[in-house]
This record gives C-alpha cells, sequence and structure tokens, in this order.
C-alpha cells in the first residue's frame, strides 16, 4: 500500500469547506412562501451531510495512512508528476488569461507550443537532447502549435458559426 | 457635451474599425448575440430572420448564443462592444424585466434600439377540462378563498412579472409557481398539476391551438387576429396592457447610416411579407416599430415593467 | 396508416432529402465527437438551412444530426475519457477501460451497433406508441419528479468509486454546487459573489468537461513518462469494426437502454440526462457478474450507448405528441418544425397525412445513415490514440476550451472548468469518482427545486408525495434498490475480508 499524505489532508479540506459552506448557507436570507422551505434549507442539509460523511472517512485514511508502510527514499518518478501538473496547471490559467485579449490563434498557438516544449522540460528529457535534436523538437513543436491553432480557428468559425475571441 | 462624445466614440470607431464606417457598411460578418440559449423565442426569431437579413445585407449574419444569467450575460456583453455595427443584440422584454429586478449594471438607455419586429400577448391559459371556462370563474374562485396554482416559466422571469401584474389588476391572490421553462410550466398545466399558466402566445400556441389548454385571456389592449377567439384583459374590465416584443438593439453610439441600414433591410423584408407566414408559424405577429416611436414604446414598456416589479418585490 | 407510410416513404425517397438527411447526420456526428459541442448547436446551426426545404426534407436533416450526435458522443467517451454530454458519462464508465486494454476498436464497435439498435427500437416505439407514453409523461408533478430524482441518486451507488461513503460525499459536493445560483422558488441568489455568470447556476457543460477531460488531463500529465515509448501495438486497429453479432449477444442490455430510453427518456427536464445511466445501473444491478462492471465490461457500453440514443426517440415522443421539448436539442427542433408549419400536438398523429410518417421514416433513415457513416469512420476515429501523447494533451485542452467557450461566450467558465478539473483530478485521485458529482449537479435541482415547489402547491403538506401512485412507485423502488445496494456491499466486504484472512 502507497503512503499517501494527500489522502487524509483532503479529507480534513472537506471538512473545513463543508463547513465553512454551512457557515455560508446560515447567512442565507429566510424567505417565507406558503408551504415552502427556505433557500437555505437544501445548502444548509447538504454541507451538514458532506462534513458527517467526512468524519469517518478521514478517521479510516488516518488510520491506513499509519499502517502503511513509508517509502523509502526520494521519489524523483513523483516529484515529476508533480511539476508536469504544476505545469499544466498554470498554463492553463495563463492560456485563460490570454484567451480574449490575444486573440485565438495567438493564445491558442502560445499554449499548444508551450504545453509540448515544459512538458519536454519539466520531464527532465530536453537536458538530455543534443542541440540538433533541441531545434526539431521546437520546430516540431511551432509547427503543430500554429497548424493546429489556426486551422482549429478556422474550422470552427466558418464552418460551425462557432464565435472565438478575434 | 453629448455632441463631444459622440463625435469622439465616432472617431474612435473610424481608427478601430477602419473602414467599417463608411457608407459600405456591412463590409464583414455581424455579430447577433442572442442572450438565451438555442431554442428559446429570441433565438428561433432571429434565426429564421437569418437568411432574409443575410440576403438585404449581403454579409454573413453570425448568431452568437450566450445566455447565462437570465440573458444578463449576453447583454452585458452586447453593452460592451464597440456600436460600430458589427455587434448586435435580438433584444426582448427580458432587457426590461432584468433592468426593473435591478439585477444588473445596465438599463434600456445604455442601447441604441434598432426595430421592433414581432410582438405576442401574455395569455393566461387553463387546462383543457379546467371547471374555469372564463376569467370571471377564474378570478371568483380566486377571490373567494380557492387557492389557484398559476404556473410561470423562471422566478423573476417576464412571464412571472406579467402574472403578477395579473393577479393584481384582477385583485386575485394566485399561487404563483416558478417553473424552470416554459415548456415545464405547461405540461403541469396539461397534466392538471397548476390550475392555470401565464406564458408568451408563441410558447402556448401548440397547446391552445390541440385544445390540451384553454386561454382565458390575453394582454392586448385588442383582440389579435392570431387568436381572435382569446379576450382581452380590457374587455373584460381590466386595465392590463402587456406585450412581449422582439426585435434588434445595438449598444449605444450605433452610427446613423448604419441603423438606416438595417432600418431598411427590415423594413424592406417586412413590406416583402416573406417574414409574416414564419411569424405566424411561430405564434407571433410582425409589428414593426423604428424611430422615435420604437424608443417611446420602450420607455412606456419598462416603465409598465417597474411597476410590475415593484409588485413583485412586495 | 399503410397508405400514410407509403406517402411518406415517397417523400423520404429521394435524392435531395436522402442527401439532406446524410449531411445532417455527418454534422451531428462531427460536432457531437468534439467535446462541449452539442446537438442543439448542430441543429440550430442547420435552422436557417431548412427553410426553404420541404418539411419532411428540413425536419429530416436536423433529425439526422440529432441522431448523429448522440451516437457519436461515444467516440470521446472510449478512446479519451471524455464524455461531450451527460448522457454519455455512463459510456466512460466501460468503455475507456476496454480502449485501455487496447480493445478501443472493439469498444466503438459495439457502441455503434448498439446505438444503432436503440435508435430504431425507439423509432418504431415512438411511431406506435407516443401518445400514450406522451400521456403518462404528463403525470409527472413536482411529487413524481421529486422521487424519480431520488430513484436517480441511488445510482451513485452504482457509479461510485471503490468506497460508497465516499461516493455519496461526491454526489453531495454536485449537489451542493447546483445550489449556486438563483433560487429556484424565491428568486434570491444563494452564493452568487455579485458574478453574472453565477446568476443562473453552475453551467453544467464546464463541469462536465472540467470533471471528466480536465482531470483526465491532469492525471496524463502526472503520469506523463516520455522515455515510456506508447507501445502501438496495443492498440489495435484490426479489431476496429462493428460488432452487430457481439451486441446481439448482450441482448438483455439492449433491451434495458431500449426501455430506459424510451420510458426515462421523454420525461420532460429530467429523462435526457439520467437514462443512460439508469440502464448502466440496471443492467449492472441484474447482471450475474456486476463486479465486471467498470472494467471494460461489454455489456456496459452496450446498455449505456442503446440507451443513449433510444433516449432520443423518447425525448422526440413528448415534442412531437405534446409540443413539450425535454431539453436543448429538442426545443430547437421543436422552432424547426414550427417554422416549417408543422404544430406538435396529439393532432398530428391523427393527421393521415404522410408527413408525419415521413418524419418517422426519415428519423430511420437517419440512424442508418448513422451506422453507415460511423462505420466508414471507426478506423480513423482511433487513430487519434497514435497521436503522441504531449500533443495529445494539449489538443485535447484546446478542445475542451472551444467547448466550453464556444456556449455561451463565457470566460468565466473556463475558470470554472479549470476549478472542476482540479477538484476531479483529486477525487479521482482519492476514491471518490467524479461521476457522482454529475449526478448530483443534475439531479440536485430536480430533487430540491419540485420538493419545494410541491410543497408549495400542495400547501406545506408532505402526504402526497407518498400517497401519489407514481412518486410511491419511484419512493418504494429507490428504497429496495438502497436495501439491495447495502446488502451486496456488506456481502460483499465480508466476502473480502474472508478472502483476505484466509
Amino acid at each position: 500500500m502507497e503512503r499517501d499524505i494527500g489522502k487524509p489532508i483532503f479529507d480534513l479540506l472537506l471538512l473545513i469547506a463543508s463547513a465553512a459552506a454551512f457557515a455560508a448557507a446560515m447567512a442565507l436570507p429566510d424567505i417565507e412562501i406558503v408551504g415552502d422551505l427556505s433557500p437555505a434549507f437544501f445548502p444548509k442539509l447538504i454541507s451538514a451531510m458532506i462534513f458527517l460523511f467526512a468524519i469517518p472517512c478521514l478517521v479510516k485514511d488516518v488510520r491506513e495512512w499509519r499502517a502503511a508502510v513509508p517509502a523509502g527514499g526520494s521519489r524523483p518518478a513523483n516529484r515529476r508528476g508533480v511539476m508536469q501538473w504544476l505545469w499544466i496547471v498554470g498554463l492553463t490559467v495563463v492560456y485563460i488569461l490570454l484567451f480574449e485579449p490575444l486573440g485565438y490563434i495567438p493564445s491558442t498557438a502560445v499554449f499548444a507550443f508551450c504545453c509540448v516544449i515544459g512538458l519536454l522540460i519539466a520531464s527532465g528529457v530536453w537536458g538530455e537532447l543534443s542541440a540538433s535534436q533541441r531545434v526539431k523538437s521546437l520546430g516540431g513543436a511551432a509547427i503543430f502549435a500554429i497548424v493546429l491553432a489556426v486551422a482549429i480557428y478556422y474550422v470552427f468559425t466558418d464552418l460551425f458559426e462557432i464565435p472565438l475571441p478575434d | 457635451m453629448k455632441k463631444l462624445l459622440s463625435t469622439l466614440t465616432l472617431a474612435a470607431a473610424m481608427v478601430v474599425g477602419g473602414p467599417a464606417l463608411a457608407d459600405d457598411y456591412p463590409t464583414k460578418s455581424i455579430d447577433m448575440i442572442v442572450p438565451f440559449s438555442a431554442g428559446g423565442g429570441n433565438d428561433t426569431f432571429v434565426r429564421a430572420l437569418q437568411p432574409l437579413l443575410e440576403k438585404q445585407l449581403g454579409e454573413d449574419l453570425v448568431i452568437r448564443n450566450i445566455p447565462g444569467g437570465g440573458g444578463a450575460v449576453g447583454m452585458s456583453r452586447a453593452v460592451a462592444s464597440k456600436p460600430d455595427g458589427y455587434t448586435l443584440l435580438a433584444a426582448s422584454n427580458a432587457m426590461l424585466t432584468l433592468e426593473a429586478m435591478g439585477n444588473v449594471p445596465f438599463t434600456h438607455n445604455d442601447f441604441d434600439f434598432i426595430a421592433k419586429v414581432i410582438e405576442e400577448p401574455y395569455v393566461i391559459a387553463v387546462g383543457g377540462d379546467s371547471q374555469y371556462a372564463n376569467l370571471e370563474d377564474l378570478v371568483n374562485a380566486a377571490t373567494s378563498g380557492t387557492t389557484i396554482k398559476v404556473g410561470v416559466s423562471g422566478v423573476g422571469s417576464s412571464a412571472h412579472i406579467a402574472a403578477v401584474a395579473m393577479a393584481n389588476r384582477t385583485g386575485a391572490e394566485f399561487n404563483i409557481i416558478p417553473y424552470p421553462g416554459g415548456s415545464e410550466a405547461i405540461s403541469a398545466a396539461m397534466g392538471g398539476h397548476v390550475d392555470a399558466v401565464v406564458l408568451g402566445g408563441a410558447e402556448l400556441r401548440s397547446a391552445l391551438q390541440s385544445g390540451r389548454l384553454k386561454a382565458l385571456a390575453m394582454s392586448y389592449a385588442e383582440r389579435s387576429d392570431s387568436l381572435p377567439d382569446v379576450p382581452t384583459f380590457q374587455e373584460q374590465g381590466y386595465d392590463l396592457t402587456l406585450t412581449v416584443w422582439r426585435g434588434i438593439a445595438a449598444p449605444k453610439g450605433l452610427p446613423a447610416d448604419v441603423e438606416k441600414r438595417w432600418v431598411d433591410a427590415i423594413k424592406q423584408i417586412v413590406a416583402d411579407g416573406s417574414y409574416e407566414q414564419t411569424a405566424e408559424n411561430l405564434g407571433t405577429q410582425v409589428s414593426p416599430l423604428y424611430g422615435d416611436e420604437l424608443d417611446a414604446f420602450i420607455d412606456q414598456s419598462a416603465e409598465v415593467m417597474r411597476e410590475a416589479a415593484g409588485d413583485l418585490a412586495k | 396508416m399503410i397508405s400514410g407510410y407509403l406517402e411518406g416513404l415517397g417523400m423520404v425517397l429521394q435524392v435531395g432529402t436522402l442527401l439532406a438527411i446524410a449531411g445532417g447526420t455527418l454534422l451531428g456526428i462531427i460536432m457531437g465527437a468534439l467535446p462541449g459541442l452539442t446537438s442543439a448547436m448542430a441543429i440550430a446551426l442547420l435552422l436557417p438551412v431548412t427553410f426553404g426545404m420541404p418539411p419532411v426534407m428540413g425536419i429530416g436533416m436536423l433529425l439526422g444530426a440529432l441522431c448523429g450526435a448522440g451516437a457519436s458522443g461515444s467516440i470521446p467517451a472510449i478512446l479519451l475519457n471524455i464524455p461531450g454530454t451527460p448522457s454519455s458519462v455512463a459510456t466512460t464508465f466501460d468503455g475507456f477501460p476496454m480502449a485501455q486494454k487496447g480493445e478501443a476498436g472493439r469498444a466503438l464497435g459495439l457502441a455503434i451497433v448498439a446505438s444503432f439498435f436503440g435508435g430504431v427500437a425507439s423509432m418504431v416505439i415512438l411511431s406506435l406508441l407516443a401518445p400514450p407514453i406522451a400521456e403518462f409523461a404528463l403525470r409527472f408533478g413536482a411529487a413524481e419528479y421529486f422521487s424519480l430524482s431520488i430513484f436517480g441518486l441511488v445510482i451513485i451507488a452504482s457509479v461510485a468509486g471503490k468506497s460508497l461513503l465516499k461516493g455519496l460525499i461526491a454526489g453531495l459536493i454536485g449537489f451542493f454546487a447546483s445550489t449556486i445560483g438563483t433560487d429556484p422558488i424565491t428568486g434570491v441568489g444563494r452564493f452568487t459573489f455579485d458574478q453574472l455568470s453565477l446568476l443562473t447556476g453552475i453551467n453544467l457543460l464546464p463541469a462536465l468537461i472540467g470533471l471528466f477531460a480536465v482531470s483526465q488531463v491532469l492525471k496524463d500529465a502526472f503520469e506523463y513518462d516520455p522515455r515510456q515509448r506508447l507501445e502501438e501495438s496495443t492498440h489495435r486497429i484490426d479489431i476496429a469494426r462493428p460488432r452487430f453479432l457481439e451486441t446481439l449477444r448482450h441482448w438483455k442490455a439492449v433491451v434495458a437502454g431500449i426501455l430506459s430510453g424510451s420510458i426515462v427518456g421523454p420525461i420532460p427536464g429530467a429523462g435526457g440526462s439520467i437514462a443512460s445511466l439508469v440502464a448502466y445501473d440496471q443492467t449492472r444491478r441484474f447482471s450475474k457478474s456486476p463486479e465486471k462492471f467498470g472494467t471494460g465490461h461489454a455489456p456496459g457500453i452496450v446498455s449505456v450507448e442503446s440507451a443513449n440514443n433510444a433516449l432520443l426517440g423518447g425525448a422526440l415522443i413528448p415534442t412531437l405528441a405534446l409540443g413539450i421539448p425535454g431539453e436543448a436539442a429538442t426545443a430547437v427542433l421543436l422552432g424547426g418544425l414550427m417554422i416549417q408549419g408543422i404544430t406538435p400536438g396529439p393532432l398530428l398523429f391523427d393527421d393521415q397525412s404522410g408527413t408525419v410518417y415521413g418524419i418517422f421514416l426519415a428519423y430511420l433513415a437517419a440512424n442508418v445513415f448513422m451506422l453507415l457513416i460511423m462505420c466508414l469512420g471507426i478506423k480513423l476515429f482511433i487513430r487519434v490514440l497514435m497521436v503522441p501523447r504531449k500533443q495529445l494533451l494539449a489538443a485535447i485542452l484546446v478542445f475542451c476550451f472551444i467547448g466550453v467557450y464556444g456556449v455561451d461566450g463565457d470566460v468565466f467558465n473556463l475558470y470554472l472548468m479549470l476549478g472542476f478539473g482540479v477538484l476531479g483530478y483529486f477525487l479521482n485521485r482519492y476514491d471518490f469518482g467524479t461521476a457522482p458529482v454529475i449526478l448530483g449537479l443534475i439531479l440536485g435541482p430536480i430533487a430540491e427545486a419540485n420538493l419545494r415547489r410541491g410543497l408549495q402547491a400542495f400547501q406545506g403538506d408532505w402526504t402526497p408525495f407518498f400517497t401519489r401512485p407514481i412518486s410511491l412507485t419511484f419512493l418504494v423502488i429507490a428504497v429496495g434498490l438502497l436495501a439491495l445496494t447495502l446488502w451486496q456491499n456488506y456481502r460483499g466486504n465480508r466476502r473480502s475480508e474472508s478472502n483476505a484472512s484466509s
């Protein structure tokens, strides 16, 4: 059994979030229509239920975590995974930010290019490549990114009449 | 000041829009924002008009459905866009409803209205085999202690406001039950889960035609050709006139020649009569209005909506 | 009636009409296969094109788009674990695991044939039984909708991951998210934080794409290992062909799908998104080997995909028989019908002219074209998996952006999509599962709004929820299934414990 501290932490976060949600639901206005439960009824009920159900999960996951044997040594695979994961999330945020200001084709091309090259760098492969291989990778990624962005833009705006930012 | 502003806008439009301003408008495809999802009354109205407009204007009309916020998202998008005639809005009462409810950061004054094209009445209808044969029966029952359940589409929708206005003007007390949309409200009325529904005439058209629902009254000032047998509120002694209208609007500051180009196009379509049958099939009526008359009409409708929304808040 | 069909056949069997139907089907297939683009958008796009056409030709084209999109939603669901619509969520449960075993072609072959069977059967049901089924759907008032949603929520047990409790929590998270936005009864804003985009609540599509597509991309990004060359032999193209006999061998799953699609599908506003999940749930529950479901088990795919196209016919029932569209796609279709001057309603079925029969036959033709086009394309679809991983990840995200932004042009929804993606990633990683969240999001508002609407209509009286026959039936079935689930769960735990100790 792999030891993963994330599991109990996530349960704990759930507890905190549901408590916060319950508090927020308390602040909802109480409007009385004949026979109706108030608008706050369901949010309160659901957040309370999440809180209650998360407790046994937390207990169980903490117990399992304690019982599991800690993995020995550093785990480069895991660290690489985290880097790649963070890279994609961060890049997506940037893509959203630039989506409308920059317009579809530039923002998409930049995103796709960075996505491909970023994964190469984050995964550590980049450092092993020779200069000519690097140039080839960069060129390949650039062509892929531009073709993808331009093709999609015209297919979707002209053929499917789906509006994309200019 | 106002003149200066419009000159500035004009200049800005020239810089940004380039050739867009000249009398050769339009030179590229035009975005039409529909602030509701595909399939709604607003959407069908524009899509039916789309091929005719494209023929008149000689450019593509791209329909952008931007639903969300009961129309608020699409309308704020329209307000924020350049008034160069390349971003227009399929406008309807919903704008005035949102404004009246006070949920949105814009008013109808932030728009230039190009044309009103079609309209339909609000109709109050009951199940086909309902015990209420006419409005009188319904109002009498409601005032003598029976709870009348009235279905409407969406809380705070224009139909909801219309239902409140009907209750107020007739003195009846309705238990107004909001459904997510018109079709849910209609099926509730057909299934006898509510006593009556208040909706736009177009949405009710097929239900009324098939006899599954029976219209008791409608909110025009005079009887209409599309529902000749349905009496108005006015003729039954209640001072209530409301219409659902649909038309084209643009963000404030639309150049006069662009507006003229559009008005001419719509006038031509109306004169051709090519849209009339479609509008009728959809349960609506072509009733065009332009320019100052239109502005007065919008102002007055906004006033009515504000009053009714005030009633709703009570 | 026979003469009506003959007349209708004459209308359909014309080159122009057949071409229109085939074209509509092709567009539907393309748009349905792209995550986020929906059949409603395909139909709306075609609507202006159909104006000049005769009714059967125009409506046939729109029905083609409906049918094509209904079937092709299975392609991204199977190949990439990305359901483009709520109704293909269940396709991912067994389709994606099968594809991961290298049998993507087999999964697609099953899905295509099952879709075809579902579509044809629902057309027959539509033409014969539409009026009585529509009458049945009308009997659904607030109490019935509430009980239906409770019945639907029991499905969470079937789609939950390893832990039932955690699945339940995931469902509740979705339920809670569904309360965001304008309260459906009082109009009060709940948790909207003054965001215009949140006024109408959380949009289902960004949530769906985030929970499934983005979370999957994040998982792939985490596990991405460039040194691990993709063994191309694992994706066998030679097995990619339609699977008629194998689908027929799972006829029980086909029947479950058709029944569920035709009975649950017609219920306006609720049926469309849960019919295929109901089919999956029932097939699994009454299978001799329920433990195989979720691991790439053929009946899982077959039941869902036959339900998926059967529910289109189901959704057409209230649209044609009552003029009440259940969801967006049929709402646009209804607009198309009315522009053509065809008024839906009971009279349409009494009308002996060929038009209505022509429409039925056009729908049949659309299913045939769907089968043909999908069979021709099947080897092409598989090639998606040959794209190198890092390019594929980038491309998937790009398509997710189009799907989410294209629907309503709202950047806010892109953030929402990413947020749900991150949430979904952790939910999957820690055994909560993402499918229950979607169920909660879909069924939550139905449960809440109808309970409160019912209480408002019954003046605060709870008893009608238990005394109205349909409502009571659903509640009893829901409680029964829940008890069954708990019992099976208990027995399963006991067995695994005794296995572990022995």
